[in-house]
């Protein structure tokens, strides 16, 4: 199945390979870039739309 | 430091929610109409502005752009406004943004039953109607960039990420997919033709589904839910890896809706490795919402809106999952051009967006007005019957849907069609089409129910038009040596253009090498320009609607080649201003129909389809007869396509009315033959011209 669909590109064996590689650099700078978030910074983004509650009642 | 206090702007987030229950409650009625014209075909009202292929557009534009698209603004002009602790940034701007909203729906109500359409699926609008739009986006983008501006939160919440890529992609996608050369106040015709144009035609509407359906709502997901369950988002790293891989690859999968068509096969590759990859992104985002509850599934029990954020999160994971499924070519064979495909959207209008909306409408309608809701046994009612109408809508159509792609497919053991006559596969199927209108009725009843209980609501409280809070001003601090992705949350305008990035990689690889590299469209000598009869007539079956019900492309499968004819070629589009491929078999293709039939059958069958086929559904179309084709227009459109190339010789279009002419007396007098009498300068005439040329030239030698 694999043969058959490079076969059929004819050519345009580049977009397989530009969108492949685009497509692994964008999802390892995204994953890396999750990693590294720190936690304190990740409560205080997930905590946002809560907060205004909080502050009305104050 | 000494905060500062301002006001929330409800009074705008609460007329979007009225526009949204009005509309909702339109939408869904036409929906209904035309659900019942399918196996009744006088609920037309016998006329022709209240016909299927006219009123269908309508149906898919209302419930779109009007009933989502309120309850888009409703949800974005709440949600901002306390996410950035920040008044929206214009009063006016709101104003207009919301009123020019409402006259683009009333101006697509008015023009669409006229049958004022480009035929472009979810962008039927003529161009008009489209600077508009244009004009009210960038109105609604100003005053949300504006807001974001003078915030008094330091950081982006993942919900307004979604929304600067909604606003930012929608736009592109829009202005790309109106490259329209106007012949008149309301009529136009695509810069693109044949196989290019329904290349652009499909990234569009794939990505309306991604970014008007679907990010936008994730982003009021994201708000919401917390909100509602009174508890963190599950995971907000899976939610910066959902919102990044999703506007990634979703720009990617337009060409999933062109399989086996004559798109050049790369390109259809692309479009399914890509589709088969957006299950990961769309699973991470319902699994982040559903596990918000987790702990908290106590609440569902008790709380009417958390049932219809469950409900609408677990329809939006079965489409997204059923997405990539109907994207294998395999699995594409047999559900595309059924109601397959009909049932697997309506899961996501009615669970996804129509559930959610109902969702946020009970929240939120009791905050502003400062009390409770006015029936809370109303609203457990509302969200059964909708559920209940949902399967009700949704099961029958699969069954109708597999059942006739099957039947399209069958051979007898001799080596023939089992089902030749096409009509045969569409009687079996009537009896799901019957249940799914009562479906539809289910859910259309608890909307009014719906509608009844807020109204009620409202008149007990009394709205807020403002409401009073209080917030520490932002102030400038140096951070240096800071993460990137930390800083790119301070900066909106970095976010835009990321966004702007991220989606444009995709459109471009994809797009630009059909659109510009002519060798990935082979030509084909003896296709010719339509004679100015037939470009008429084609308009005409531009204005009817018929692309609606009927393809006109042909796959490249025996079943198909034995029913049809030859399959469809790139090269014979190419003079295809727009392209007009369809996507639905109500109705056989008709790309091969020209001298299948003889001039008087067609006649008869356009007046009332029964005496040709008995059991047909399709509409009688006996307006055809009486009204004039109008010829006016004829030189303005020759001289158009012209103007896109289409090779008529130097000074065609000051004498194309004369070809017309004869061309129409032809077909008159061959009518005449088979006793039936009418002039020549009838619409019926122009249609006939039209569908006897369909798919003809490929048959004749070139010419030189």
């Amino acid at each position: 199945m694999f043969k058959q669909f490079v076969h059929s590109l004819q050519g345009d064996e580049i977009y397989m390979l530009l969108s492949l590689s685009i497509f692994f650099a964008f999802f390892i700078g995204a994953t890396i870039a999750m990693f590294r978030m720190k936690k304190s910074h990740l409560e205080y983004m997930s905590d946002i739309p809560l907060n205004e509650e909080i502050e009305a009642s104050n | 430091m000494q905060p500062d206090k301002f006001y929330y702007d409800n009074k705008t987030v609460r007329n979007f929610a009225i526009a949204t229950i009005v509309w909702g409650i339109i939408g869904m009625t036409v929906g209904l109409l035309i659900a019942t014209q399918l196996y009744s075909p006088s609920m037309n009202l016998g006329n022709q502005y209240t016909t299927y292929g006219r009123i269908r557009p309508l149906h898919t534009n209302a419930v779109i752009f009007a009933f989502v698209g309120n309850a888009i603004f409703m949800g974005v002009y709440y949600s901002l406004q306390r996410l950035l602790k920040a008044r929206m940034f214009s009063d006016v701007l709101s104003k207009i943004h919301f009123w020019g909203w409402q006259l683009i729906i009333i101006s697509a109500v008015i023009t669409l039953p006229l049958g004022f359409s480009t035929s472009h699926e979810y962008a039927e609008l003529e161009w008009p109607i489209d600077i508009a739009i244009t004009i009210i986006w960038v109105v609604f983008g100003i005053n949300m960039f504006g807001t974001i501006l003078k915030r008094r939160e330091k950081h982006l919440y993942v919900a307004i990420w979604f929304y600067i890529a909604t606003f930012v992609t929608v736009a592109v996608l829009h202005i790309v997919n109106s490259f329209e050369l106007p012949v008149s106040i309301f009529k136009s015709y695509y810069l693109f033709a044949g196989v290019q144009d329904a290349l652009v035609q499909w990234w569009y509407g794939h990505n309306a589904v991604a970014f008007f359906l679907t990010t936008p709502y994730l982003g009021m997901m994201y708000y919401f839910l917390p909100k509602m369950a009174n508890r963190p988002i599950y995971s907000y790293r899976l939610s910066i890896l959902h919102f990044w891989a999703l506007i990634f690859i979703y720009i990617w999968a337009g060409p999933h809706h062109l399989l086996y068509s004559s798109l050049p096969g790369w390109a259809q590759s692309l479009g399914v490795a890509f589709s088969i990859m957006l299950i990961a992104p769309s699973w991470g985002g319902m699994i982040n919402g559903l596990l918000t509850l987790r702990g908290a599934w106590d609440k569902v029990r008790d709380d009417v809106t958390l049932k219809f954020m469950v409900v609408a999160l677990t329809a939006y994971g079965m489409a997204t999952f059923e997405g990539p499924m109907l994207s294998l070519k395999s699995v594409n064979a047999i559900a595309h051009f059924t109601d397959w495909i009909v049932a697997h959207v309506h899961v996501g209008a009615l669970g996804w967006n129509g559930f959610l909306t109902f969702g946020v409408l009970y929240w939120l309608i009791p905050r502003i007005y400062k009390t409770t809701l006015y029936s809370k046994k109303l609203a457990s009612f509302h969200f059964w019957i909708g559920t209940l109408g949902i399967l009700f809508y949704a099961i029958p159509l699969y069954w109708a849907g597999f059942t006739q792609g099957l039947m399209w497919k069958e051979f007898t053991p001799e080596g023939l069609l089992k089902y030749a006559n096409f009509l045969e596969t569409v009687t079996r199927i009537i009896p799901m089409y019957i249940m799914r209108s009562i479906g539809g009725g289910f859910y259309l009843i608890g909307v009014i129910v719906m509608a009844y209980n807020l109204v009620r609501t409202m008149t007990t409280g009394k709205l807020v038009s403002n409401e009073a809070a209080e917030a520490l001003p932002l102030v400038k601090e140096n951070e240096p040596r800071e993460f990137w992705h930390r800083k790119i949350e301070r900066k909106p305008m970095v976010l835009l253009v990321l966004s702007l990035v991220v989606i444009l990689i995709g459109g471009m690889v994809e797009m630009l090498p059909t659109l510009f590299i002519s060798s990935n469209v082979p030509t084909i000598a003896s296709v010719k320009p339509y004679t100015p009869l037939e470009l008429q007539g084609r308009d005409l079956y531009i204005k009817e609607g018929c692309v609606g019900c009927h393809t006109q492309t042909i796959r490249p499968f025996r079943s198909e080649t034995e029913r049809y004819g030859e399959y469809s070629k790139a090269g014979e589009f190419v003079y295809d201003h727009p392209f007009l491929w369809g996507s639905k078999r109500t109705g056989p293709d008709l790309q091969r129909e020209g001298g299948k039939y003889s001039n008087a059958w067609h006649y008869n069958h356009l007046m009332d389809p029964r005496t040709m086929s008995p059991g047909s559904i399709m509409p009688n179309y006996d307006w055809l007869i009486d009204q004039k084709l109008d010829t006016t227009t004829t030189a303005v459109k020759i001289r158009a396509m012209q103007t896109f190339g289409v090779p008529y010789p130097n000074g065609y279009a000051a004498i194309a009315n004369k070809d017309l002419d004869l061309q129409a007396k032809a077909i008159s007098a061959n009518l005449a033959i088979d006793k039936i009498k009418v002039s020549s300068d009838r619409e019926i005439i122009a249609i006939i011209a039209y569908l006897q040329r369909l798919g003809t030239d490929i048959k004749n030698k070139p010419s030189k």
